[in-house]
């Protein structure tokens, strides 16, 4: 096994270089981690995998997160960090798309001394407890429910007028803590919890995010070339969030089934743009058109968008189908 | 030496893998049959493999299911073209030529079939909660499927249609409408000469049930899935007792599709809202009718 320096996600013998920030991997040989060992199994380590920790004077029993890269206490059913099941494997398909995990109803998640509780599975909830201090933002529509004194504002944006202009909402909200708050959206679909480490930037297809802690930077990012704009499926801007120098969390809705998948550099993948979810920003984007002719009836156009790592790309199984007649 | 049978698709197999090769179904699974004879489809793994020809389709999700085919270099599959999820970059698609393209045009059927041929993947999925249903078809075998509901089909699997001729007509001043429930056109899939797989998907669970000859039975019409050709349609319009005629919102009727055995017949749970405007029928194709009370 190896592991990547900065972001610590594991690898296998043959990788060289990171997917999601390019750095070259280090062999993990230090890490007592059987070759070909079920990863979900109780891994014992004898010598740190994080750079900065403190040296270990006794060997301890961490599980590592398959899905975020987190380590968990010696018997944890599900990852503190991101609420993946820890005593299930990976479902990665033959051609390398890796499931989303499946979060089991009533999961408990970790950010800052807040909690995050997912409740249900079809449309699932995302029911926050905000400790002192801890805030998460959201776009208003999305609200469930609330305690009636968890203080809400809301965040100064700029380019409102293009955002208004662009569809984007106009007005995103924020909750504080103490007190609780609850997500969901309006179709049947997964979470996907990806707490974000420090210097990680993601960009989001836009309305996809459900919440994210205070702790991550908000923004959006035009989308450069008028193709891009009118046929990527994604309209003129995407969310972009980017973490400083703390961890934190965002929480994304996928409808249907979500799958991601690690792209090398210089790999490319096409993919149906109402299908786009986030991608690393180290991912480039672009449209490309396809003409389906059928003679006297002159036919139609597909249009699908080129990703090209490296990085990671996530997809939803129930895209949204933009016409492109 | 076949030891298992798959009980969705008759596959036999040697029974030592987790899912029937052909379809997908899990081995050790249990029918599902209802007590008024409906039998659920099969349980499926997540990622359960099936193959086709030299090639090989993996189905991925619950939700929403992906089906991610790996094109062997000889095999290719034809689609509507926006089922398409993704695919890899050297999967090249073409157009695939159908024939009565006015009649389609004006049926709002897909005009564009589109193709794809290996060596490589490309994968597909609909835009409604609901399962994939594999359906191998051996040589001689054919289906008919509701329009706009096929998926996708190997190559080796002819692909055609025909007029439902189930439809009703109400008059609105001087100006009548023609309404079809199930649509004015069928797809049937032949497979004439190797064996096929269809993949359909359905909005909802789907159910199947197996009629005995001259056996009959009412569905709503936006329900069905597919049939045997082997089994026949006609409409049926039931009156209920004890209502007022006049309330023309809902016309004082149910329509039904009434289907004949012998054959399979596979309905959806999650079905599309009918069309009907509560109007006066003033004229129908072949049904029959109840009047209650």
């Amino acid at each position: 096994m190896k592991h990547c320096p900065k972001c610590n996600r594991p690898y296998d013998d043959q990788e060289t270089f990171c997917g999601i920030d390019g750095a070259k991997l280090a062999s993990d040989a230090a890490a007592a981690a059987a070759p070909g060992a079920p990863p979900n199994t109780p891994i014992k380590t004898d010598a740190p995998r994080v750079a900065n920790a403190p040296a270990a004077a006794e060997p301890f029993e961490r599980i590592v997160c398959e899905w975020c890269t987190a380590q968990n206490q010696k018997g944890a059913l599900s990852c503190r960090s991101c609420g993946a099941p820890l005593d299930v494997r990976n479902l990665v398909s033959e051609s390398g798309w890796r499931e989303a995990p499946r979060i089991r109803d009533m999961t408990e998640i970790h950010f800052g001394i807040s909690t995050c509780q997912v409740e249900g599975e079809i449309v699932p909830v995302a029911e926050i407890n905000l400790g002192q201090g801890d805030a998460v933002f959201f776009e208003h529509h999305v609200m469930l429910w609330k305690d009636d004194d968890t203080p809400m504002s809301v965040m100064p944006l700029q380019g409102g007028v293009k955002r208004a202009l662009a569809g984007m909402p106009f007005i995103i909200s924020i909750a504080h803590g103490p007190g609780r708050i609850a997500f969901s959206r309006d179709a049947t679909g997964e979470l996907v919890v990806l707490p974000l480490h420090p210097g990680m930037e993601l960009d989001v297809r836009e309305h996809a995010f459900l919440l994210c802690s205070h702790q991550i930077n908000y923004s959006y990012l035009r989308i450069k070339g008028l193709r891009n704009i009118l046929f990527g499926g994604q309209g003129m801007f995407m969310d972009r969030f980017v973490t400083s120098n703390e961890p934190g969390l965002l929480l994304l809705h996928g409808y249907g089934d979500v799958f991601e998948r690690v792209l090398r550099p210089g790999e490319s993948l096409i993919i149906e743009p109402g299908a786009f979810l986030y991608k690393d920003s180290t991912v480039t984007m672009n449209v490309e058109s396809q003409k389906l002719t059928t003679g006297f009836f002159g036919g139609t156009g597909m249009n699908l968008a080129r990703m090209t790592g490296p990085g990671r790309v996530g997809i939803q199984s129930m895209y949204v189908h933009h016409t492109t007649d | 030496m076949p030891t298992h049978t798959c009980s969705w698709c008759g596959h036999k197999s040697d029974g030592t893998t987790v899912s029937c090769p052909a379809c997908g179904a899990t081995i050790d699974a249990r029918n599902v049959v209802t007590e008024s004879g409906w039998s659920e489809l099969p349980g499926r793994k997540d990622m359960a493999k099936l193959q086709f020809g030299d090639s090989f389709c993996q189905i991925e999700g619950n939700y929403v299911p992906v089906a991610d085919m790996n094109l062997a270099g000889q095999d290719w599959v034809y689609f509507a073209h926006h089922v398409l999820l993704w695919k890899d970059p050297q999967v090249n698609i073409t157009t695939m030529g159908l024939k009565g393209a006015w009649k389609r045009l004006l049926a709002g059927m897909p005009l564009v079939m589109t193709q794809a041929a290996g060596p490589g993947h490309i994968a597909f999925s609909r835009d409604a909660p609901g399962e994939m249903i594999a359906l191998p078809l051996q040589p001689g075998q054919a289906v008919d499927v509701r329009e706009h509901l096929f998926l996708v089909a190997t190559g080796n699997v002819t692909y055609d249609w025909f007029q439902s001729n189930i439809w009703f007509t109400t008059r609105n001043g001087n100006e009548t409408e023609t309404h079809y429930p199930i649509g004015m056109f069928m797809d049937r899939f032949y497979a004439p000469n190797a064996p096929g797989l269809l993949l359909l998907h359905s909005a909802g669970n789907a159910f199947v049930r197996s009629l005995q000859p001259n056996q009959t039975i009412l569905v709503k019409p936006t329900s069905l899935l597919f049939k045997d050709p082997s089994v026949q349609m006609q409409l049926h319009i039931e009156r209920p007792a004890g209502t007022w005629s006049s309330w023309r919102s809902w016309g004082n009727r149910y329509l039904w599709l009434r289907l004949y055995g012998p054959g399979r017949v596979a309905v959806q749970s999650a079905y599309t809202h009918m069309e009907d405007n509560g109007r006066n029928i003033t004229g129908h194709s072949g049904a029959t009718e109840q009047r209650w009370g």
